[in-house]
């Protein structure tokens, strides 16, 4: 026999339908060319070219470099005119190799400028029916001016330096270019009216309580540096409310003038406590520093409730150092109680502090404080430790914001003291959320102006984790649940969103601004992919590794998405190309099921099939080997008899057998008498590991991943043979719903008429 | 930052809602289920009916299933094969954030056009999105619905 007709036999194993379609479609028109459409394509075209500011492996390059601005600022608070002023020096730090003809400083309060843009670029309605106070508002009242008030901008010496401000950005003309290495120093004085965040909105601003009393929770109330690096240059994309912002690191000496009888806390170090503190409030602190499973309060409820009642109008000036922080906030109001519990963190310890009104409790002294120190364990341990020395979660209404070491969170029982399991998930989740928020983006500190997703959904996804983490160190706070109910993070939540009509979709990598749900864009879809990764792709160990890797990188620094991106897969030797380019880079969604199965029959009988094809290349039957031939129970060489054929019936198996195999082997061979073709689709787009659970008719069953690769050269159909001893009864993919599989009616095989969540509500209902 | 609870003030939440429509021959029914972000609803409740109304899984107060139903069917309406059917409220259960209501309409042997106006929740919310999914056991539809258009026809010919 020549050694063609020996491949073409052997190749008889490997190819039946598919030599059979080559032929026949070369009978057709030729289709024209095309790109390398493939979805397991490197991301070649996506992502930049590596350099030195940016290594391929995802980590910094050798000349990475990043900016500093250090800032020195006396701040007051104008309580009875609900004002705030002050006066900064920055230091800016060029290190980068370019020189520097201007600086970009923004203004971000100017979002709420009488001027502002931001409300000329949101599409209106008019309402059939408005609240009378949103209609006063809307259409009777001047707009609130809160917008930045720039008294002067000066150099070291005193003399004015020009500026202009092109709505939240101001640029700085300094007197000669900035050279690389060179500092530059100017200073800034400043003023603007504190919004009331409840009604007006806003992330920083005031909340007034019923007793005449403000809580205020101020944040970007500075004019601050923008990021100049080597992705953006200046990143001096406006801000319009929403996305957040890009800031670079520094250190900072802020004194912060507040009315005498005010309690307050920061980003940074108190550097006046004991003039500050009464005996009895250090003696308490002292004790917080060394009480590591419970809060311990400084300051009361009975002593808040005395505080609130003197409207002092002498002053005093609370005095923080911060090192290495992007930013900087605080929070001031005689309402506030403080407690304070120590954190345990590498060899040292850290301070997981809360400040909240009386009414926020019964609840805060609860939960707040403990919420704070659960998240920076989970964080930690999921990351690096804490390097900050405390974490701060301040009770506003209606907010969920974060700063370096301070975020500002809601959640209060209702007027009568009850509190609603909404209102405890809620606050806990906000809480866990915000805390959370110090890892990414305070500390490995990405662009969020530009890329949302950066920093909410690395944080969603971690704070999933917190969340199981809290639930399991506080069971008695989720009590009659055992598992934490968290809105996000499970496959399964995900599915409404990606279901959902397409020209309200947008891929992740979308700058936040121009999404349509932000919320199930840049924080659950994310954040979702990320746990999918973890407990489906990859598996916990190689994806913790690969995600601490990325944040110890990236640690102090600024990373760009391919950073992520390459570090996901630098550390874990598993090409994720595919996967950041569906879930990230597209809509495209997930749906993969069972198409057909076929049973096959032994037989050492040759089929005309492989008459045929032997006829058409010229081969005798003689010709052939010995071979074991499988016969499909709808092709016409079926034969009831072969339902019965066992494999030790075929003759040239046998002989095969008693010739190659010896004999103390032959008790190891597994005899299996029953074979399936199975037919997978995969409607979705995106390729996926198929998870197939097979189930057999002594009712044991086994579970088989075959990996997202499966797909690589059939996007729509692939096939696999199963050869079983047993009787194949079912088949169900993705039976956990890990996957995120957005239509489950083709995923099981017999087909079930799986029943809905409505027939199941109706079913209860009825038998109630 | 997270979304707040609560408050039409705050310009950031994104207010959504989803309809699914499923025609299900067999039964000759259209099960409807509407999914809602409870403290959504809940501003809707207060705002309608009573402030005081409060939504939870437990000891909830009766008031709160009866201004539920009477909000959801004056705030919804279907026609089809362009007449306008009776909606049955069967109830509604709690899934983490989200509010889960379901509505059937009996009686319906064949479907040519679904019209649907869905006004949940677009009283308080001038951004209020609320989706539409129709599926046959062959076609899928969707609708989104504002305030500028709150209702819509699909074709299932």
């Amino acid at each position: 026999m020549n050694i063609f007709k020996t491949l073409f036999i052997l190749g008889l194993f490997v190819i039946t339908g598919a030599a059979i379609a080559q032929e026949k479609s070369e009978t057709q028109e030729r289709k024209s060319g095309h790109y390398n459409n493939n979805r397991f394509k490197q991301l070649y075209q996506e992502f930049s070219t590596p350099n030195m500011f940016r290594t391929a492996s995802g980590a910094p390059g050798p000349n990475y470099y990043q900016q500093q601005a250090d800032y020195v600022m006396d701040i007051e608070l104008d309580d009875k005119n609900k004002k705030l002023s002050g006066f900064e020096t920055i230091t800016y730090t060029n290190n980068s190799p370019d020189v520097l003809e201007y600086l970009w400083v923004q203004l971000d309060q100017n979002v709420r400028s009488k001027n502002s843009k931001t409300p000329l670029i949101s599409p209106s309605s008019a309402a059939p029916a408005n609240l009378t106070n949103r209609f006063v508002n809307k259409y009777l009242k001047e707009p609130f001016d809160g917008g930045f008030n720039i008294v002067e901008v000066n150099d070291t010496k005193g003399q004015p330096l020009p500026y202009i401000i092109n709505q939240t950005m101001m640029r700085i003309d300094m007197p000669k270019e900035l050279n690389p290495s060179e500092k530059f120093s100017f200073s800034i004085k400043w003023w603007y009216n504190i919004n009331d965040h409840v009604n007006q909105g806003g992330r920083s601003g005031y909340e007034t309580f019923s007793d005449g009393n403000r809580g205020y929770v101020i944040a970007q109330f500075y004019p601050r540096m923008a990021v100049y690096n080597d992705v953006e240059g200046w990143q001096n994309s406006q801000f319009w409310g929403r996305d957040e912002f890009a800031l670079p690191f520094g250190n900072f000496e802020v004194n912060i003038t507040v009315p005498a009888d005010h309690i307050l806390d920061a980003t940074g170090q108190l550097q006046n406590r004991k003039q500050i503190f009464s005996k009895e409030m250090m003696r308490r602190y002292e004790t917080a520093k060394k009480s590591f499973d419970k809060p311990v309060l400084i300051v009361t409820q009975a002593e808040a409730e005395a505080a609130s009642k003197n409207f002092s109008t002498a002053k005093r000036t609370w005095k923080f150092k911060a090192e290495n922080v992007r930013d900087y906030a605080f929070a001031t109001s005689r309402k506030y109680m403080w407690d304070m519990m120590a954190v345990k963190m590498g060899s040292g310890s850290v301070m997981a502090v809360s400040l909240y009104p009386p009414e926020a409790n019964p609840l805060w002294e609860d939960w707040s404080t403990r919420a704070v120190a659960s998240t920076l364990k989970t964080f930690s341990r999921m990351t690096f430790d804490y390097p900050y020395p405390k974490a701060i979660s301040v009770s506003a209404k209606n907010q969920g914001m974060e700063y370096p070491m301070i975020c500002w969170n809601y959640g209060r029982p209702n007027l009568d003291g009850s509190i609603s399991e909404r209102t405890k998930f809620g606050m806990i989740s906000v809480i866990i959320h915000e805390v959370g928020h110090n890892y990414f983006p305070m500390i490995v500190n990405s662009d969020e102006r530009q890329w949302t997703w950066m920093d909410e959904g690395l944080n969603t996804f971690t704070q999933y984790v917190a969340e199981q983490d809290f639930a399991e160190t506080y069971p008695e706070a989720i009590a009659p649940h055992k598992k934490y109910p968290s809105r996000r993070g499970p496959a399964k939540k995900i599915v409404d969103y990606m279901a959902g009509e397409q020209s309200q979709l947008a891929p992740i990598m979308t700058k936040g601004l121009n999404t349509y749900n932000f919320g199930a864009n840049a924080y659950a879809k994310p954040a979702t992919a990320l746990n999918i990764l973890r407990e489906t792709i990859m598996g916990r160990e190689l994806f913790d590794f690969a995600f601490k890797t990325y944040a110890n990188r990236w640690m102090f620094k600024h990373p760009t998405p391919e950073d992520f991106f390459r570090t996901m897969e630098d550390a874990s030797a598993i090409d994720l190309d595919w996967f950041w380019r569906e879930w990230f880079y597209t809509t495209n969604f997930v749906d993969i099921g069972v198409k057909e199965v076929k049973q096959f029959f032994v037989s050492s009988k040759m089929t005309s099939e492989v008459k045929e094809m032997l006829a058409a290349r010229g081969i005798s039957e003689i010709e052939m080997p010995p071979m074991v031939y499988l016969i499909d129970e709808n092709s016409e060489d079926f034969e009831e008899s072969m339902r019965n054929t066992k494999l030790s019936d075929i003759e040239t198996l046998n002989e095969y057998i008693l010739n190659n195999i010896p004999v103390e082997e032959r008790s190891n061979l597994k005899s299996p008498n029953y074979f399936y073709a199975i037919s997978f689709e995969k409607p979705g787009g995106i390729p996926m590991p198929i998870l197939a659970k097979y189930t057999y008719s002594d009712g044991s069953s086994e579970e088989v991943k075959y990996p997202a690769q499966i797909w690589r050269k059939n996007d729509e159909v692939v096939r696999k043979v199963i050869a079983s001893e047993k009787k194949l009864v079912s088949i169900e993919i993705d039976p956990e719903e890990e996957t995120a599989d957005i239509d489950i009616s083709n995923n099981m095989w017999p087909k079930r008429n799986t029943v809905s969540a409505f027939e199941k509500f109706k079913n209860k209902k009825d038998s109630k | 930052m997270v979304f707040p609870l609560l408050s039409g003030a705050s310009a950031h939440k994104f207010y959504v809602s989803i309809t699914k429509i499923d025609f299900v021959e067999k039964q000759e029914s259209l099960q409807i289920t509407l999914k809602i972000f409870t403290d959504d609803i809940e501003d809707a409740l207060q705002a309608n009916y009573n402030p005081s109304l409060i939504l939870k899984r437990k000891n909830e107060a009766p008031a709160v299933d009866a201004s539920l139903e009477n909000y959801l069917l004056q705030k919804l309406k279907i026609a089809v094969n362009g007449n306008e059917v009776n909606l049955n409220y069967l109830g509604k259960e709690y899934e983490t954030d989200m509010l889960v209501a379901y509505i059937e309409v009996a009686g319906i042997k064949e479907l040519n056009t679904v019209t649907v106006e869905n006004k949940i929740l677009m009283e308080i919310f001038s951004d209020q999105q609320n989706i539409i999914h129709v599926k046959t056991p062959s076609i899928r539809r969707s609708l989104i619905l504002d305030r500028d258009e709150p209702g819509g026809k699909l074709n299932f010919n």
